[in-house]
C-alpha cells in the first residue's frame, strides 16, 4: 500500500515548530477578512490573506441599472470616500455619453472629492492609531474628521453616502456663504493635523514600533503592482492627480509627497502629509473657482451611450481607482468593472510579514492603507 | 530629537487639550444645524438646491400621481409605493401618491430630482426610528407634515479651539 500520491493530494509535512493561526475574520485586528499565518514562535513564516467576506456584487449589479440609478450603490464601497469612488465612474459615462461639464462643476468635485479623501485619511488613522494602541490617535482624528464631514454635509446634504456626482456635474450648486466658511474650517483643520505630529508621528515610542517594519523596496513595489500611499512611501513618484491630470487638477497648485523607506512608518505618515496638500487644493480651488455659473447639464431622461468601452481612473485615498464602462446602445450598462486600490495593496501583504514579528502584523497590514469592502466590492 | 524629549512632548500635546472646551456635540440635547429647509429641485434649471437630505415632504396640491419618484427608486431602494388617496384633487385624477418605507429608503434624492411638479422635497428631519417595520413606513398623509425642528448648534472656530456651541 505505498501508492504515490499526485502532488497536489500529498499530505503536508508535518513541521511540529509551525503553528497557524487563523486572524479573523471576526477578530478587530483584520478588518472584514481573513489572514491566516504561520508562525514559528514569535517570527511569521507565511502568511495568506484571504479576502471575500463582504463581496456584494456591486460589478454585476450596475449591469442592471441605467446609468443614473447607478449612482447611489457604486459608492457604496468605501462610503467614506464616496465621491472618489464615484469619479471614475462619472467621468467614464461622461466619455461615454459626450457630455462638456461646466467649469464651476469641476471646481465643485475638486473641492468634495479632497475633502472626502481627508475624511477617508482621517478615519484610517483612527484605526491604524487604536490598533497600535495609541488611544488619543483614536479620539483625535475621530473628532476632527466632523469639521470635514459638516462642510461636506452642507455641501451634498448626506453625511457619509453623498450621490453628489452625476455625468453632467453635481447635483445641488454650494450653499450661500460656503465659501468662507469652508476655509475658516479647512485652516482649522490643518492647524489641528500639524499638532499630530508631536502626540504620533515624531513620538518615539511610535517611531520604534513602526519604523524598519516591513519593508518594501522601490524595485518590489513596482513589481508587485502597489498604488498610492504605499508605491510613494516607497521612493516611487506617482500620483495620477499628477501624472494623468482630469478636471482642473492640471490647473491648481499642489505637489506630491514621496518618502524613500518604504517601511510602516513612511506608509503611515504619506497619508498624512497628503491631507496637508489637499488643504492647499481646496484652497486654491476656492480661490480659483469661477464665483457663478451652471454646475450641472441637463441629460435626457434615459441616457443611452453608444457602441463604445471607455477606462478613466482617477487618485483615490487609497490609491488608483479605475472604473471600466462598456456600453451597448442600451440605458444600461454592458458592463462596469472597478480596479481598485485596496486589492492591489493587498497583494504585497504576504512579501512584507514574511519574518516579521506577529505582534508587528497589525501595524503592517494596517499601513498598507487597505479597505476591505472596497477590496471585496 | 532624543527618546526622552520626544515623549516629553507628546504628552505635553496632549495634556494643553485638558484646558480646552469639548469639541464633541451632546446629541440629543444638541442638534446641529443644517443649511436650508432640505434638498430641493428646481425642474426648469435642472439643478438642486443644497441642503440635507432627510425624511421627504409632500405637497399634496402638487402631486399628479405621474409615479415618476417611483420609477426613480426602482434602480435604486424600492421604497417608494403609489396608492390610493381618499381626497380627490384636480391634477391627480388617480388619486395615487406616493407611500414611502424609510426601511428601504437610501436618502439619495434621486426621486426628488425625478418630480417635475414641485411636489416631492426633503426636510431636515433624521429621527426616523421606530419598534416596528410597519412604522417605517410613511403614507401620504404622514408625508404631508412638515415636521418640526430645532437644530442649533454649529461649529464655532476660537483661536483656543474649535467648539459646537
Amino acid at each position: 500500500m505505498n501508492k504515490e500520491l499526485p502532488p497536489g493530494l500529498a499530505l503536508q509535512k508535518v513541521d511540529e515548530r509551525i503553528m497557524t493561526l487563523n486572524v479573523g475574520p471576526q477578530h478587530p485586528g483584520s478588518g472584514h477578512m481573513r489572514i491566516i499565518v504561520q508562525i514559528d514562535g514569535d517570527f511569521i513564516v507565511a502568511c495568506d490573506p484571504d479576502p471575500g467576506y463582504v463581496h456584494r456584487g456591486e460589478e454585476k449589479m450596475a449591469e442592471y441599472r441605467n446609468y443614473i440609478t447607478n449612482i447611489p450603490h457604486l459608492e457604496r464601497p468605501v462610503i467614506h470616500d464616496s465621491c472618489n469612488v464615484l469619479y471614475p465612474y462619472v467621468l467614464g459615462v461622461e466619455e461615454l455619453l459626450g457630455i462638456e461639464v461646466p467649469e464651476r462643476a469641476k471646481y465643485i468635485r475638486v473641492i468634495a472629492s479632497e475633502l472626502n479623501r481627508c475624511v477617508y485619511t482621517m478615519y484610517w488613522l483612527a484605526i491604524y492609531g487604536i490598533f497600535l494602541g495609541h488611544s488619543t490617535m483614536f479620539m483625535w482624528p475621530a473628532g476632527d474628521r466632523e469639521l470635514l464631514i459638516d462642510l461636506l454635509e452642507k455641501m451634498t446634504g448626506a453625511r457619509v453616502t453623498h450621490a453628489h456626482f452625476v455625468p453632467g456635474g453635481v447635483r445641488n450648486d454650494l450653499p450661500p456663504n460656503f465659501e468662507d466658511v469652508c476655509l475658516r474650517q479647512v485652516n482649522y483643520f490643518e492647524k489641528r493635523i500639524k499638532e499630530y505630529a508631536a502626540i504620533f508621528y515624531d513620538n518615539p515610542i511610535l517611531i520604534a514600533r513602526t519604523a524598519n517594519t516591513g519593508v518594501l523596496s522601490r524595485e518590489d513595489a513596482i513589481r508587485l503592482g502597489t498604488t498610492g500611499s504605499v508605491l510613494r512611501a516607497s521612493g516611487v513618484d506617482y500620483d495620477l492627480r499628477k501624472k494623468e491630470p482630469y478636471d482642473v487638477y492640471d490647473e491648481l497648485d499642489f505637489q506630491t509627497n514621496v518618502l524613500k523607506e518604504g517601511d510602516s512608518y513612511a506608509r503611515s505618515k504619506i497619508p498624512w502629509l497628503d491631507m496637508m496638500e489637499s488643504c492647499r487644493i481646496i484652497r486654491h480651488a476656492l480661490q480659483k473657482m469661477p464665483k457663478s455659473g451652471s454646475v450641472r447639464v441637463k441629460l435626457k431622461p434615459n441616457p443611452k451611450g453608444g457602441d463604445a468601452s471607455v477606462y478613466k481612473r482617477v487618485e483615490s485615498g487609497r490609491g488608483s481607482l479605475g472604473c471600466y464602462i462598456v456600453s451597448d446602445k442600451k440605458p444600461e450598462p454592458y458592463r462596469v468593472k472597478l480596479s481598485v486600490g485596496s486589492f492591489r495593496n493587498l497583494i504585497a501583504l504576504p512579501y512584507l510579514l514574511k519574518g516579521e514579528k506577529l505582534g508587528n502584523m497589525p501595524s503592517v497590514y494596517w499601513s498598507l492603507n487597505y479597505w476591505p469592502v472596497e477590496a471585496d466590492r | 530629537m532624543n527618546t526622552a524629549t520626544g515623549i516629553i512632548k507628546a504628552l505635553n500635546s496632549g495634556i494643553k487639550h485638558l484646558a480646552i472646551k469639548r469639541f464633541t456635540l451632546r446629541y440629543p440635547e444638541e442638534k446641529l444645524k443644517f443649511v436650508g429647509d432640505g434638498y430641493q429641485f428646481d425642474p426648469s434649471t435642472g439643478v438642486g438646491i443644497a441642503g440635507y437630505k432627510g425624511r421627504h415632504m409632500l405637497f399634496h396640491d402638487h402631486c399628479t400621481g405621474c409615479q415618476l419618484c417611483s420609477i426613480a427608486c426602482e434602480g435604486v431602494a424600492e421604497a417608494i409605493a403609489m396608492v390610493k388617496v381618499p381626497e380627490e384633487y384636480k391634477q391627480n385624477k388617480k388619486a395615487i401618491m406616493p407611500q414611502i418605507d424609510y426601511g428601504k429608503c437610501v436618502f439619495c434624492g434621486l426621486c426628488v430630482d425625478a418630480c417635475p411638479f414641485y411636489a416631492l422635497y426633503m426636510t431636515n428631519d433624521y429621527e426616523l426610528s421606530s419598534f416596528s417595520k410597519e412604522g417605517l413606513i410613511y403614507t401620504p398623509a404622514q408625508l404631508q407634515v412638515k415636521p418640526f425642528v430645532s437644530q442649533d448648534s454649529e461649529i464655532k472656530i476660537t483661536d483656543r479651539g474649535a467648539t459646537h456651541g
